[in-house]
């Protein structure tokens, strides 16, 4: 079953008000082109998640797209801070489950078991911990280990309406190798419902089945693929691009501000009508082409 | 031995965390000094360390200067490259790490870290990067060693907002709030520091050459406990400062 679409038809599938599990970490592997189709479409009020706190996430707090989000910290590593999710959680306009990495893993893991609850040893004695508890009052509780009466920290599992995944390689039907580290994306995807895989490069399902043991994404899991190369720029996709380390520090400097992030959008986000034209305003394929990784080191 | 090898308060942090980890031990690691205290135990004392990145990197050889764990530069030839949930999961939470290794912004007389906010976490404060896996390491790694510059405003009495719990309010309040392992040293550069026995208040357990009892007590936010002789720490060898400036870290990448 073919399921490619393109971004715009893909991200017309989420409602204003969904929770969606993003795969950027920190400034690698982000859904940067799908952060800025939702700002344009104008979606709303979302729940955004992801374990570690990353520059897509970033982009769609400060395009006014979320409610909610659900994260164990971030920064976009020694470019700065996550400036526009720190706003909102400073001004108090952004609602923030804070966790810690492997709180949100464990949450995203217990969703895709289909497990009631699951204990956690990490949180306990933290303040990340009394904050949660204020914030969503139901995300935790304590369990007696029915086998040793010991308590323990118990949390509630993850099943986000939609994983938005950015990939190297799928097929058309969906099915995807992360190649390199996945930190969270593989629990994501089967903690949600359905899952937006977008990927650089679409091969024919024979790849697939020449190398399934390379397939961390089903098929059966993904409702829609989308082809963007570049799709994660200016962040990287290991063995296809490095990071675009100018463009990076370029947004780190306009988010410290609202006025410099308006700009910002207006420029790189409003002021563009796809993700081509983007392509196109960041340097063309000439930049574009500096970027590709080095086939060896793989960046 | 005469001891005329210079080095800088980096070198020397860098080498006192190397001294605290054993060969054959798994050792969780941020990104920063922890890296270099570890690839240096590596190269000398701890061949056989693993040492572990929290996004699901084991065992990388980086050759090029990187500007974080996002970094594909830090996962460069590798043995592995998983998971949160292979990671922190099944090798933190599974009991199996023996060192955690933490920066932090601030710290306390308990060894409680914070990496999330300043100010007044009820009212007008500033927020940056929160836990990441630092919560999870220090919640279950056998010991933890926490490396933080020596300045009063990141040493206090309590901290604002606990991201990763050290011992807590002290005594056994570590233990009842059902945490594995414990707090093991503060690194800074003036000092390193234990944690008492019963209190579970931190401790000076060595001066570093070249500053004096005053120096470190003046810089604090509290007093930690002072026992009658405190030794001199063992400076880096010409060895180790070699090791560190022309095979681990020639381009200056992890130091600051």
């Amino acid at each position: 079953m073919n399921k490619v679409v393109t971004l715009s038809e893909a991200v017309t599938t989420i409602p204003s008000g969904s929770h969606v599990a993003v795969s950027g970490f920190a400034i690698t592997r982000c859904t940067m082109a799908f952060a800025s189709e939702v700002i344009r479409q104008g979606i709303k009020n979302l729940t955004v998640s992801q374990c570690v706190g990353a520059m897509d996430a970033d982009l769609l707090v400060g395009g006014g797209a979320v409610e909610r989000l659900l994260y164990g910290g971030g920064s976009l590593d020694r470019f700065g801070r996550l400036s526009c999710v720190n706003r909102g959680i400073e001004d108090g306009t952004l609602i923030a489950e804070e966790h810690s990495s492997l709180s949100m893993a464990f949450r995203y893991m217990a969703g895709a078991l289909g497990l009631p609850f699951i204990p956690i040893r990490s949180l306990r004695g933290s303040d990340i911990l009394k904050r949660l508890q204020q914030v969503a009052p139901s995300a935790t509780a304590y369990v007696k280990d029915p086998f040793t009466g010991d308590e323990w920290l118990a949390l509630r599992p993850l099943k986000p309406d939609v994983a938005v995944v950015q990939v190297q390689v799928a097929d058309p039907e969906g099915n995807a190798w992360i190649i390199g580290p996945r930190w969270d994306n593989e629990e994501q995807v089967k903690a949600s419902q359905r899952t937006i895989v977008i990927a650089e490069r679409i091969v024919p399902t024979e790849m697939i089945r020449r190398e399934p043991e390379r397939t961390v994404i089903p098929g059966f899991r993904v409702s829609h693929v989308v082809h963007l190369p570049f799709s994660a720029h200016p962040t990287s996709v290991y063995r296809a691009y490095d990071y675009d380390a100018d463009h990076i520090r370029l947004y780190a400097e306009a988010a410290k501000t609202p006025d410099g992030m308006r700009a910002y959008l207006d420029k790189y986000v409003y002021g563009v009508k796809d993700h081509w034209e983007y392509l196109e305003k960041v340097g063309g394929m000439k930049h574009l082409d500096s970027l590709t990784a080095d086939a060896i080191l793989g960046y | 031995m005469t001891n005329d090898v210079e080095y800088t308060p980096f070198e020397l942090m860098a080498v006192a965390g190397a001294r605290e980890l054993k060969d054959g031990e798994i050792v969780a690691v941020g990104l920063g000094l922890p890296v270099v205290a570890t690839f240096l135990a590596k190269r000398t004392h701890a061949p056989n360390l693993t040492m572990m990145f929290e996004l699901g990197v084991i065992d990388p050889e980086p050759i090029h200067p990187a500007v974080g764990l996002a970094d594909p530069r830090v996962w460069y030839r590798a043995k592995i490259l998983s998971s949160f949930v292979d990671m922190l999961g099944t090798v933190l939470h599974g009991g199996r790490v023996d060192v955690g290794f933490l920066g932090g912004l601030e710290t306390d007389a308990h060894g409680n870290v914070n990496t999330t906010l300043l100010g007044d976490p009820k009212g007008k404060f500033r927020h940056f990067i929160g836990s990441g896996g630092a919560n999870d390491i220090a919640s279950s790694s056998r010991r933890t060693i926490l490396i933080i510059r020596h300045e009063a405003r990141k040493l206090n009495e309590a901290v604002a907002f606990i991201t990763s719990p050290g011992y807590v309010t002290g005594g056994d309040s570590r233990e009842k709030s059902g945490l594995a392992g414990t707090p093991s040293r503060v690194i800074t550069d003036k000092a390193i520091f234990g944690f008492d026995p019963e209190s579970k208040r931190m401790m000076l357990l060595s001066i570093h050459p070249g500053t004096t009892l005053e120096d470190v007590l003046a810089n604090m936010g509290f007093t930690p406990i002072v026992p009658d002789n405190v030794p001199v720490t063992e400076p880096p060898t010409a060895e180790q400062v070699r090791l560190i400036r022309e095979e681990i870290d020639p381009n200056g990448m992890y130091a600051g």
